[in-house]
């Protein structure tokens, strides 16, 4: 039981994360589709630069960057130029995809080596309580970060001026201009920290939740974080809880495995999948979406 | 006043407040807040989803880095209070009525201070005692030094509150007299014009006989986004070759009972019945049912941009429009020919079918709705707002194509907020308010009917 | 004449990628050119590439004129493999070709159909954006070929994770090793050019997709016209599976497709959402495939360079269109 709380904490991390970086991109009223190639860079400039200096916090702070430069290129297509979000997201996709695959080839002929990880927040005496123990302090920072994040972005949201402007832009773009919020800057910057909080759930993958890079080893956790945010229903509480459950329903899967394969392998990789489409199909219609999601906005001209 | 608040970019243009000269070039909404010019719009620039302190705070910066909602609503309420303006302060602005919303804008403009304070049509949704306290309010702003611009068609109210009268007509400045110096009688004229005398009605001589009813309406009932434009239970009736006006403030359910005329939007309860027969309300019906659909708006008109005029011809007949649509196959030769020939007869500009409908004037694009609406020689024709934002020369074009087809013996019911026109072609008015159908009696003038729109209208 | 101008800057941008990376370009491109546009073996090495993609290609132009986002081109493809591998290998034993090609083919595209109707049948009962159900759609296909080929498939000696190699019978036609596919592929895209502009169900659907609103005006139902799209785009997806293990591949195994669906998708962007320069598209990332391979084998460069040119490609797509298709904005996600 407490092995499966663990896990279900340490799986949550990643998706927690991007969700996080998503949550706030939505709020602003953008779709970024692109988090799965922002991930993926995120993991894979983490890993090399940790790999390469053999620290991990340097990793970590690599992964924010690309992860950042990831958002700046989706920004400047879909709020510069207000080009159509999907699209840009998939570029983003492509790019990120061909981009690591190329250079994690160049890098290393075959499989890396593995490289440093990011050790858990507590060790030591701390660590030995029973159940609080295993369960939160030997947790890495990644899940501590989710965590705390997750309570920053929620009260920042509803409690400074901020976060109640940025929902203005998400919300009636048009209201928020006429009060003097500038739209474009602030969805510049909401991308910019989403893809960075991307770029860091990818380093959560690549230097703790395991200690290497493999070619697209984010395996759609990117899309699985926008089901989470319209699972969560656009509130960081939900995003939290809803991470928890997908990180729950994977500790459950790899214990199903564990357990004798009863269930064959590849139907027990389906399963996330599966259920992010059944929640899907089953959430949506309540909880409501920020009013100017997905659209671009111009001000008239006369 | 969209310019001046930096919502919509002027071609050219300066701005002089308290001596001081602005380039209007680059102005933007932070600009004019920066001058102290605020408006108050009719179409409410609230956030839907948030509170009004929300809505107060997040723009401001006195509230600070942090919001605190406590404080945010007590300060909120403190301000309502020194306004006079009752507003509900917890619920969502999109759950709140359009007179309390109108009024949570009022506030927050009147909160930041603004050195002028433009207000658009500020009383169409208040109450009397509203008003009262609302002039109260703009008098004691003057009195401190503020300025206010008020925007209204209300004759009686601008003769109480304001000081000094402009008139403005179809974008350009007619007169600026003091208050004082104008009777109403003459507002009216410098308002209305008097040239070109609006369309007359030909003179119908009396049908003999009883003329049959085209369309008839019963108990129709249709949600709105809002609580005035539910539709409850419309009924009227509609006989051949009469012109029926309805008239109303917008966002009384005019858009409703369109949208549920032209069969896009489904009655909660309600049918409607043409030359007798029932009608089921989805478009193909409809249309096979001879009625027709015009809409001020070109979308709403069923105009898609980027397609053609040919295809825009033929677009509402893809079910059933053996002409152009035979064994699943769209024969654009046979559309260009018929849209080719309507361009001819309507003198659409360019007369070519394969021209881009997008790039079409308004007048032109209105000109080609028109040309497919009439050719299926419908026995209703249900006219929204027809020719708004079109030039003198394209509305007039529009309505005489109206007049000629209810003497031919269409039944025209026309929806419009445009009060002069519809007095002009109708043969009788009916107001819509709050989404109900109030009678107009024949002969009422122009203060009769804005009484009849306003009802007695609580928020 | 801006597709050509995209391509050439996709081509560019990767170029000085590689270069910067370290490998030289020369051997680089040398190796690239020659596999896959000197002679006939470097011909036909594209010209296999370019069947599915031009295929996919197809489907997904038709899905995004209608405003439908369909991501899921590589599951429907996958779908339609399995389908087609099932058929094939587990149906009758002796049937003629006559039968077993096209019945072949026909169950790629219905298994290709039902992947586009789930999406579409969420879409329009449930409300989800079809951007996330066809990219979860697209992992749920890959486990589903690996489930089928490591269980209920498997070749009859069980030594590798594929299936049974497909019965002559159901192999397509074929002028060397180019088959009968690419030429379908080819009278499909015109097929398809006669669907969007002189058939009634194509001017329904470039209504909607210009303009959904003014199309409900017109009796026109968006949502239903939606639906239609994301079913046919399955199906033709789902053929341009089964065209790879009837007359590619020869039998199913995971990873058939090395990301074809996600490549239709820069595809269509390329041809600016045209059937017919679909062709000229698929064409250009065909020999792009093919000669990565190429230099992938003679120049060390990995082959995934492809998919930087592909992601440059639709990027400087939408940079350097005015095209109104570009700007208009998905369901809310949740929403439809």
């Amino acid at each position: 039981m407490e092995a499966l709380l663990e896990a279900t904490l340490r799986l949550a991390a990643p998706l927690l994360l991007a969700a996080l970086g998503e949550l706030v991109v939505e709020r602003a009223g953008l779709i970024n589709i692109g988090i799965e190639g922002t991930m993926l860079v995120g993991a894979f400039a983490g890993f090399a630069v940790a790999s390469a200096t053999g620290s991990a916090p340097a990793g970590v702070s690599a992964a924010i960057l690309a992860g950042t430069g990831s958002g700046a290129l989706f920004a400047a297509f879909a709020v510069g130029r207000g080009a159509d979000q999907i699209v840009v997201g998939t570029a983003v996709n492509l790019l990120g995809l061909g981009a690591t695959a190329l250079a994690s080839r160049a890098l290393w002929a075959g499989a890396p080596p593995p490289g440093p990880t990011v050790a858990p927040l507590f060790s030591g005496t701390a660590a030995e309580i029973p159940w609080i123990g295993p369960v939160l302090l030997r947790q890495t920072a990644f899940v501590w970060a989710g965590i705390a994040l997750a309570a920053a972005i929620g009260l920042a949201l509803s409690r400074t001026r901020a976060g109640l402007a940025l929902r203005a832009v998400g919300e009636s773009a048009r209201s928020a201009d006429a009060e003097g919020v500038s739209v474009g800057r602030t969805r510049f910057a909401a991308v910019v920290f989403g893809s960075a909080l991307a770029g860091l759930a990818g380093a959560a993958l690549s230097l703790a939740q395991s200690d290497t890079f493999t070619e697209g080893m984010t395996a759609g956790r990117g899309f699985i974080a926008l089901a989470v945010v319209i699972f969560g229903r656009w509130r960081a509480s939900g995003v939290l809880l809803a991470s928890l459950f997908f990180g729950l329903a994977t500790a459950l899967q790899f214990r199903l495995q564990a357990r004798g394969a009863a269930i064959p392998y590849p139907l027990s990789l389906m399963l996330p999948y599966l259920v992010t489409l059944a929640v899907l199909a089953l959430a949506s219609g309540r909880g409501r979406a920020p009013g100017d999601l997905g659209r671009a906005y111009r001000r008239e001209a006369a | 006043m969209n310019v001046l608040v930096g919502l919509v970019r002027p071609d050219a243009g300066r701005l002089e407040l308290s001596g001081t000269i602005f380039d209007l070039s680059g102005w933007s909404p932070s600009s004019a807040l920066r001058a102290g010019v605020r408006m108050v719009h009719q179409r409410s620039a609230l956030v839907p989803a948030m509170t009004v302190p929300e809505n107060l705070a997040f723009g401001d910066p006195r509230t600070g880095a942090f919001f605190r909602p406590r404080r945010a609503r007590a300060a909120a309420e403190a301000l309502a209070r020194r306004f006079a303006l009752e507003v509900p302060l917890d619920r969502p602005v999109e759950e709140l009525s359009p007179g309390q919303r109108q009024r949570a804008e009022i506030l927050r403009a009147l909160d930041r201070g603004a050195s002028v304070l433009i207000l658009d049509e500020p009383t169409a949704v208040l109450t009397p005692g509203e008003t009262e306290h609302l002039f109260a309010s703009l008098r004691r702003l003057r009195d401190a030094g503020r300025a206010v611009i008020f925007i209204s068609h209300k004759l009686a109210e601008v003769e109480e509150i304001a000081d000094r009268v402009s008139v403005l007509r179809r974008g350009r400045l007619l007169a600026s007299l003091a208050s004082g110096r104008v009777s109403a009688a003459e507002l009216g004229r410098l308002m209305l014009g008097d040239e070109l005398a609006p369309i007359l009605r030909r003179a119908r001589a009396e049908r003999g006989g009883e003329r049959k009813p085209a369309l008839e309406i019963r108990a129709l009932s249709a949600p709105g986004p809002d609580e005035s434009s539910h539709l409850r239970g419309i009924d009227l009736e509609i006989r051949e070759g009469e012109i029926l006006g309805v008239v109303g403030i917008d966002g009384n359910g005019q858009r409703e009972l369109e949208e549920v005329l032209a069969g896009v939007k489904r009655p909660t309860e309600g049918e409607i019945r043409v030359r007798g027969e029932r009608v089921a309300l989805q478009p193909r019906y409809l249309r096979a049912a001879g009625v027709a659909h015009l809409s001020g708006d070109r979308e709403t008109a069923g105009l898609v941009p980027g397609m053609s005029l040919a295809e825009n011809f033929a677009l509402k007949g893809s079910y059933d429009d053996r002409r152009f649509f035979r064994h699943g196959r769209f024969d654009r030769a046979a559309a260009r020919r018929a849209a080719a020939e309507a361009a001819r007869r309507f003198s659409i500009t360019p007369p070519d079918p394969d021209f881009d409908c997008a790039a079409l004037s308004g007048g032109n694009a209105q000109k080609l709705a028109v040309a497919r609406e009439l050719d299926g020689r419908p026995a209703v024709l249900v006219a929204a707002n027809p020719t708004r934002g079109l030039d003198v020369g394209s509305a007039r074009f529009v309505q005489e194509q109206v007049l000629e087809r209810a003497a031919a013996g269409v039944a025209v019911l026309l929806v419009s907020s445009d009060l002069d026109e519809a007095l002009a072609i109708s043969d009788r008015l009916v107001a819509i308010v709050r989404g109900s159908l109030v009678a107009v009696p024949p002969g009422s003038d122009r203060s009769a009917i804005g009484a009849i729109l306003l009802g007695r209208a609580q928020a | 004449m801006r597709a050509l101008l995209t391509a050439a800057l996709g081509l560019a941008s990767v170029g000085l990628l590689v270069a910067a990376l370290g490998y030289s370009p020369g051997p680089a491109l040398r190796a690239f050119v020659a596999g896959s546009l000197l002679g006939p073996s470097a011909w036909t090495a594209t010209l296999l590439k370019t069947g599915p993609l031009l295929v996919a290609g197809l489907a997904v132009a038709l899905c995004f004129r209608c405003g439908v986002w369909n991501i899921g081109a590589e599951g429907q493809i996958l779908a339609g493999a399995l389908a087609a591998t099932a058929l094939a290998t587990r149906g009758p034993a002796d049937a003629p070709a006559l039968l077993l090609a096209p019945a072949a083919a026909l169950a790629g595209a219905l298994g290709g159909a039902l992947f586009g109707a789930i999406a579409g049948w969420l879409r329009a009962m449930r409300g989800v954006s079809e951007v996330i159900s066809t990219i979860l759609l697209n992992f749920v296909a890959i486990q589903c070929v690996a489930l089928a080929v490591q269980g209920p498939l498997q070749e009859a000696s069980g030594a590798y994770p594929q299936s049974d190699a497909l019965p002559a019978a159901a192999l397509l036609p074929s002028v060397g090793r180019v088959h009968l596919g690419v030429a379908a592929a080819l009278l499909l895209a015109l097929a398809g050019h006669w669907l969007v502009f002189h058939s009634t169900a194509g001017f329904r659907m470039r209504a909607v997709g210009l303009s959904p609103r003014a199309a409900r005006f017109a009796g026109i139902s968006p949502e239903r016209t939606a639906v239609g799209i994301l079913v046919l785009g399955g199906a033709l997806a789902g053929l341009a599976g089964a065209f790879e293990v009837t007359g590619v591949t020869g039998r199913l195994y995971e990873g058939l497709s090395p990301g074809y669906g996600y490549t239709a998708i820069a595809v269509a962007l390329l041809a600016r959402l045209e059937p017919l320069g679909v062709i000229p598209a698929a064409v250009f990332f065909g020999a792009l495939e093919a000669g990565a391979g190429a230099m992938q084998r003679e120049a060390g460069v990995p082959a995934e360079a492809t998919k930087l040119v592909q992601g440059v490609v639709v990027l400087l797509s939408i940079t350097l269109a005015a095209a109104p298709i570009f700007r208009r904005a998905p369901a809310a996600a949740g929403r439809s």
